[in-house]
């Protein structure tokens, strides 16, 4: 069995480094794993990883020491990726604007109690270790929710560090998160559904 | 409005993101309500699933020397600045030329010896975070097959009926033992994911204790990472063979639960 060594890494800088070298190389593994799930393909990833490397780098000298340097290297890597063609062609194909309400205030009202279903079966969904189906419905999560998946569930950002790096109030994070969720809850009962789990 | 604990406080108990307050009532209806215990534990489930699912891709070892280059480049006129000074050491320089050189020999052996010990102790440490990955990846199927109470997919004491379901499902076979200890009673099995990979969850009961038995394919070039011994609770049995990994977890009494590997583990050279 393997384990990909990223998220180890990226959880041993506590050591005070102060180089880009220092801060940024650790951080290397989530960011290509980031850009690989955004732009889904390996060659726009490595594009978009050395786009944000050379962009950070040029701005380094901007960079406030002591402050989140997480947050601010995938924030420029989300908007890197943006206005990539990747980000773009994203952008076009997904009526985001129609689609998520951004307005974080009223955000909760769109998913008030419907986002979980309290009759539904907990095995469907507890079938989570069917690694193929998660990746499959984490292919469908537009991409608003597919980021916002990826900074809190597999970086474990927090709400606040999420919603700078994505430039929008804490409460649409919080929104897509709960939309999110019930995407791929949604997808993955279908999926037991469809795939019948009784021998 | 239901009395229930809405979506949004749901979602913000997995994240860690209440306030100490928050999570104090929350805890207090948790205790009274199964409902929403079960809920916020499904919601937990599909955040370290997702989460799980999210480690998908490795850096390319090219991109990594490129960004190497690139995040080093920043300190490169200070070495730019090294290597002249060294080059202006003249023929002239005579013994303290060589005394430089013997301690640049010097001081590559010792980086060499640190760079072998770094590299030692980055496998160890890397061997360790495997271990307790396939663990936690373990006691969560285990729990979540615990808290559902839906039966096995393939709900049979009977190793007949057991061994042929996976036939077509899984790229492996194995063996189950003929005779069980009383007490000890096969009640089905599933078929499940392991680190992508598929794997039999074979489901025992020893007494009132519920036990889980991954069985997955020994893929080649795997180094031998047995799980940690203990993980949430629950204790962990394994061996290996020349084709399959087996791995037991339970909350049964060790003895008990390697009786139980053992027994699989002497199904396996019939």
């Amino acid at each position: 069995m393997t384990l990909l060594p990223w998220k180890r890494a990226t959880r041993e800088t506590n050591a005070r480094p102060s180089s880009f070298e220092d801060l940024a190389m650790p951080l290397l593994p989530a960011l290509y794993n980031v850009a690989h799930w955004l732009t889904r393909n390996p060659s726009d990833a490595e594009d978009l990883v050395q786009e944000t490397f050379l962009k950070s780098l040029r701005g380094f000298a901007s960079f406030e020491a002591g402050s989140n340097f997480k947050a601010w290297i995938f924030r420029i890597l989300r908007n890197t990726y943006l206005t990539s063609r990747s980000g773009l062609a994203a952008r076009r194909t997904v009526a985001l604007e129609e689609e998520l309400r951004e307005d974080g205030e009223s955000a909760p009202a769109a998913y008030p109690e419907g986002a979980i279903d309290r009759e539904t079966p907990e095995l469907n969904l507890i079938r989570l270790a069917d690694r193929a189906a998660l990746h499959g419905a984490m292919e469908k999560l537009p991409p608003p929710l597919l980021e916002v998946v990826l900074l809190c569930d597999v970086e474990e950002m927090k709400y606040k560090e999420i919603a700078t790096i994505l430039e929008v109030p804490i409460g649409t994070v919080m929104s897509r998160i709960a939309r999110a969720r019930a995407h791929l809850r949604e997808s993955l009962e279908s999926n037991s559904f469809h795939k019948g789990f009784r021998a | 409005m239901s009395d229930h604990l809405s979506a949004a406080t749901l979602n913000a108990l997995a994240d860690g993101e209440l306030t100490e307050e928050e999570l104090a009532s929350v805890t207090e209806h948790l205790h009274g309500c199964p409902a929403c215990t079960s809920h916020a534990l499904q919601q937990s489930l599909l955040k370290s699933a997702t989460e799980r699912a999210g480690q998908r891709y490795e850096v390319p070892d090219e991109l990594r020397r490129r960004m190497e280059r690139i995040a080093s480049s920043q300190s490169t006129p200070g070495r730019m600045v090294e290597r002249r000074r060294s080059s202006l050491l003249s023929p002239s320089d005579g013994p303290a030329k060589w005394a430089g050189w013997a301690a640049v020999a010097a001081l590559l052996l010792s980086a060499g010896g640190m760079a072998v010990f770094e590299v030692n102790e980055r496998r160890v440490q890397t061997a360790a975070v495997q271990r307790k990955a396939i663990a936690t990846e373990l006691s969560d199927q285990h729990i979540a097959t615990l808290a559902v109470n839906l039966p096995p997919q393939v709900l049979s004491s009977d190793r007949h009926t057991v061994k042929p379901w996976f036939q077509g499902k899984i790229p492996f076979s194995f063996n189950l033992p003929d005779n069980l200890p009383e007490g000890t009673k096969l009640e089905g099995a599933n078929l499940v994911y392991l680190h992508n990979r598929p794997a039999a969850q074979l489901l025992y009961s020893i007494g009132s204790h519920r036990v889980s038995v991954f069985v997955q394919q020994r893929t080649t070039g795997t180094e031998d990472h047995a799980p940690a011994a203990e993980q949430e609770g629950f204790r962990l049995s394994s061996f290996n063979t020349r084709e399959l990994d087996v791995v037991a977890i339970s909350d049964v009494d060790p003895a008990n639960l390697a009786n139980l590997i053992g027994l699989i583990e002497r199904a396996q050279v019939r």
